[in-house]
């Protein structure tokens, strides 16, 4: 009976190692998934912090639109302004705490950098230099022409410090 | 008496070989419930990921401001009016099918954007534009699977419900 009941005792003991060893198996390979998750979830929120900083950038009065083109609009760049601020960007290079800002027209697609003799037939803008991690958003490029309101399809880059943090 | 005993201690010893055994089949369905629970958490996880865009959001948003060659007697259409010119199967000053320059214009935007290959991260897109729930403009390219980010806006305009739809393809 006693060597039975050490039997019996045993074997109770193997159980619970392998009942706690399967939950510990099955908990660090949920933990390995989650933190996965954590890791994909924080890259997407640094994304999506970076866009929306752009977004903010190209909503803040020195680029918008504002009411100038009919309905206030978000998301929407004024080229007449950009393009005056780009005369005197040296006054502002501090100002939004970025290394750069850039401003591409995409459709209809223009080659060319925008000077004030070629504008409004350009395709580029350069606020500062354009050198660090860009993030870029869509945006809308408004100015306005004998024909009226006219808004093109553009994207506008804002460079961080350094490639190395 | 003693074939009495014996026979006492191996009843108990089936009794209890039953006991483990039940004991067994509640750990294993204790363990099989939270493992299905936790799956069916990562999974829902995942599809609340793929849903939402900012990107593609902005893009949507600056597609239907953009000013396109089409005009009448007050000026040029943006992409929102033209949708309802083209509902309305109105044609530009020029006599141009209004819908035609919708559907030209976006496949341009789109294609210009979008930029897809095998060297490029995007796969493919689908570009929807319905109103009140009838579809009037679908443009559609490259590979449509894998991962995919997606935008949906509604619009009113001219009194007419516009949903704009646009799903890119990652690789």
């Amino acid at each position: 009976m006693n060597k039975k009941g050490q039997m019996k005792i045993q074997q109770m003991a193997f159980m619970l190692i392998a009942v706690t060893l399967l939950f510990v198996f099955v908990g660090i390979f949920f933990i390995k998934i989650m933190l996965s998750e954590v890791n994909q979830s924080a890259e997407s929120l640094e994304e999506k912090n970076a866009l929306l900083t752009v977004a903010r950038l190209a909503d803040s009065p020195e680029f918008s639109c504002g009411s100038a083109f009919g309905t206030s609009k978000s998301n929407c760049v004024d080229f007449d302004k950009v393009m005056s601020l780009s005369e005197i960007s040296d006054r502002y290079s501090s100002f939004w705490g970025v290394e750069g800002i850039n401003i591409r027209r995409i459709y209809p697609a223009i080659e060319g950098v925008c000077t004030t003799e070629n504008y409004p037939d350009c395709g580029k803008i350069n606020l500062f230099s354009e050198e660090g991690v860009g993030v870029s958003n869509f945006i809308s490029l408004c100015r306005k022409s004998e024909q009226g309101n006219v808004c093109d399809v553009a994207r506008i880059t804002v460079y961080y410090g350094g490639g190395d943090e | 008496m003693l074939l009495e005993l014996q026979f006492i201690t191996e009843e108990e010893m089936n009794k209890r070989g039953q006991e483990e055994i039940v004991g067994f089949a509640l750990i294993i369905i204790i363990v099989a419930v939270a493992l299905l629970f936790l799956f069916s958490f990562y999974i829902r996880g995942n599809d609340e990921e793929s849903a939402e865009s900012y990107e593609v959001d902005s893009f949507v948003q600056s597609v239907l401001y953009y000013t396109t060659d089409c005009e009448n007697f007050l000026g040029n259409f943006s992409v929102q009016e033209l949708i309802s010119e083209c509902k309305s199967e109105e044609r530009c000053s020029d006599e141009r099918d209004s819908c035609e320059i919708l559907n030209q214009t976006l496949r341009e935007i789109s294609g210009s954007s979008w930029q897809f290959g095998s060297d490029r991260p995007v796969s493919g897109y689908v570009f929807n534009v319905s109103v009140g729930g009838l579809e009037l403009v679908s443009v559609q390219e490259g590979v449509q699977e894998g991962n995919f980010r997606n935008a949906l806006q509604s619009v009113n305009s001219r009194g007419d419900s516009i949903e704009v739809s646009f799903r890119v393809y990652f690789k």
